[in-house]
């Protein structure tokens, strides 16, 4: 069964359809990808999948059980973790209070919290920032927190949007690897990314999105062949 | 040095009228600390959670009536009345902040300042059970015997060792607050509600809890203003002015700091009452003065700058 199903999501902001019809499937162990051009759609069904907004029409189902109406912190609890696009961390805390914050879910005393950020932190490679402030990482470290602390909530499925947004190319590598690290220790992964570029040779399926509408649903090699999904990155050309 | 200042500092409060003389002088500490209890309730919630209140009179006001209430009609003596009239204030808090937990940020703030209003028409037109804009009166207080010896409620000194007391119990719940999960999750909210609510916190039940614990805190000091003063009317214990001088209190003492809000309460309270004897006309004048010398020297307040001097950031 799949882990995560999305069903004729629809979204209206008063008269304009930024989500329409949109379903798709996540199967578990998956690295899903998110793509499309600005403005398609991307961060808006994603805000709908994590519950930040809620749904005109359609269903997000999670291991079969209907997600849609519940609150952010509901859909957490439930297993699927999120990170923003721009980052939100808590900035005059530390790093390692950021991620024990998050810890505090599945792991109430704070002894167990902390050991189980400082675990997260090590992984994300975050471990000898641990006692900096948020407010003062790169912003390719901020992007790790971000993970991390979604990390610490022990999730089922993780949301990723835009985490390459702002990277150079060398920064883009290392968080390329540390997604697939997360997917191959068992953490079904949705990338949601404007670049197409930055996840072709991590993610397993790629999901295009356009003016709302999916246009393509394939393997990322289909997927860039495609000439619809070329018309929406470049236009069609003129005749 | 914390091993040896707390200790010390909680002698010098419960010693403290045997050293400084003259009911003035009593009477100024009973409002400092009075100040305090107010302060750290303020702080609770708009220290810890960052969630602004301009309406945290409500809170003292209902504090003040139930303890009030319960005497004038009920013949429930103020000891037991001050804690309850916290616990009421406490309840009141849990509608207030459900529904104004809706809002975020700014809306919020305005939204406690409609529902202080509100709370202060109710007060002053419910005539049947508040008295309305006449207020009420405390001739007597009930016969206590202490130890042997029948307290002298024409003396302050009693009064000053019960806003000790209670000024103690909030500077030490605050103190627990900052080491529990409410007190890290009122951080996570302070910081980015939208994160605090991505990592699995229920925002608005935590921002509840912190706004019922601060309201129990100013909801006895409005009980002991009422027995102290003896006499409480809706635009007294329900004014604006009361919420706004927390706010003051607490942010100039230092926003999310366990001591603080003292330090608030000492400098304001000391200074207000001084600017009042030096300059009978226009004291506020001065006041306003230093508000604004402190906020723009000390934004993070007087002990907030202290800490980050003494480099024990927490």
């Amino acid at each position: 069964m799949a882990l995560l199903t999305v069903k004729g999501l629809t979204k209206f902001f008063g008269g304009l359809r930024a989500v329409h019809d949109l379903s798709f499937e996540v199967q578990p162990g998956e690295i899903l990808g998110l793509i499309g051009p600005n403005g398609a759609g991307k961060t808006t069904a994603f805000n709908l999948i994590a519950g930040f907004i809620h749904p005109t029409r359609g269903q997000v189902l999670l291991d079969g059980e209907n997600i849609v109406g519940m609150k952010p912190y509901a859909v957490t609890r439930k297993g699927i973790a999120r990170t923003f696009q721009i980052v939100k961390p808590f900035r005059k805390l530390s790093v390692l209070e950021n991620v024990t914050l998050a810890a505090f879910l599945r792991f109430p005393a704070r002894r167990n919290a902390e050991s189980e950020a400082q675990r997260v932190l090590e992984r994300v490679g975050l471990g000898s920032k641990k006692l900096a402030l948020a407010a003062d990482l790169t912003l390719s470290e901020q992007k790790r927190l971000e993970i991390a602390r979604a990390l610490a909530t022990r999730p089922k499925l993780l949301l990723l949007d835009e985490p390459m947004g702002g990277l150079n190319a060398t920064e883009m590598g290392q968080a390329s690897t540390l997604v697939v690290d997360i997917c191959k220790g068992g953490v079904t992964i949705i990338w949601v990314e404007h670049v197409l570029k930055a996840i072709m040779n991590s993610s397993h399926r790629v999901v295009v999105i356009n003016q709302g509408e999916k246009i393509a649903d394939a393997a990322p090699e289909q997927v860039v062949e495609n000439p619809s999904v070329i018309a929406a990155y470049l236009g069609t050309k003129a005749k | 040095m914390k091993k040896v200042v707390i200790p010390l500092a909680i002698i010098l409060l419960f010693t403290a009228p045997w050293i400084v003389s003259g009911p003035f002088f009593v009477h100024l500490m009973i409002m400092v600390l009075m100040w305090t209890v107010l302060g750290a309730s303020w702080n609770i919630l708009g220290g810890f959670t960052g969630q602004v209140s301009f309406g945290h009179s409500t809170f003292l006001g209902a504090g003040a009536y139930t303890t009030m209430i319960l005497y004038l009609k009920l013949g429930v003596a103020p000891w037991y009345g001050i804690p309850i009239g916290g616990l009421v204030a406490a309840l009141i808090a849990l509608p207030i902040g459900f529904i104004c937990f809706r809002l975020r940020g700014p809306y919020f703030a305005l939204s406690t300042l409609a529902v202080a209003e509100i709370i202060r028409l109710v007060a002053l037109n419910w005539e049947s059970l508040t008295n309305g804009p006449v207020g009420l009166l405390i001739t007597t207080l009930p016969e206590v015997t202490f130890w042997g010896r029948s307290i002298d409620w024409e003396s302050k000194t009693p009064f000053y060792y019960i806003i000790a007391v209670i000024a103690l119990g909030a500077i030490v719940a605050t103190y627990i607050m900052s080491r529990t999960r409410l007190g890290a999750y009122s951080l996570a909210i302070r910081e980015d509600i939208d994160s605090a609510e991505a990592i699995g916190i229920n925002t608005v039940q935590a921002r509840v809890a912190a706004l019922s614990l601060s309201a129990f805190f100013a909801g006895v000091a409005g009980g002991f203003y009422a027995m102290y003063l003896r006499y409480i009317d809706p635009d007294a214990v329900f004014s604006i002015a009361l919420s706004v001088e927390m706010v003051f209190i607490a942010v100039v003492g230092g926003l999310t700091t366990v001591a603080g809000p003292l330090i608030g309460a000492i400098v304001l309270v000391t200074f207000g009452e001084t600017f009042r004897e030096l300059f009978l006309v226009g004291h506020l004048i001065f006041y306003g003065l230093m508000m604004m010398i402190v906020i723009r020297y000390l934004p993070e307040g007087i002990w907030g700058k202290l800490r980050l001097w003494f480099g024990t950031r927490s």
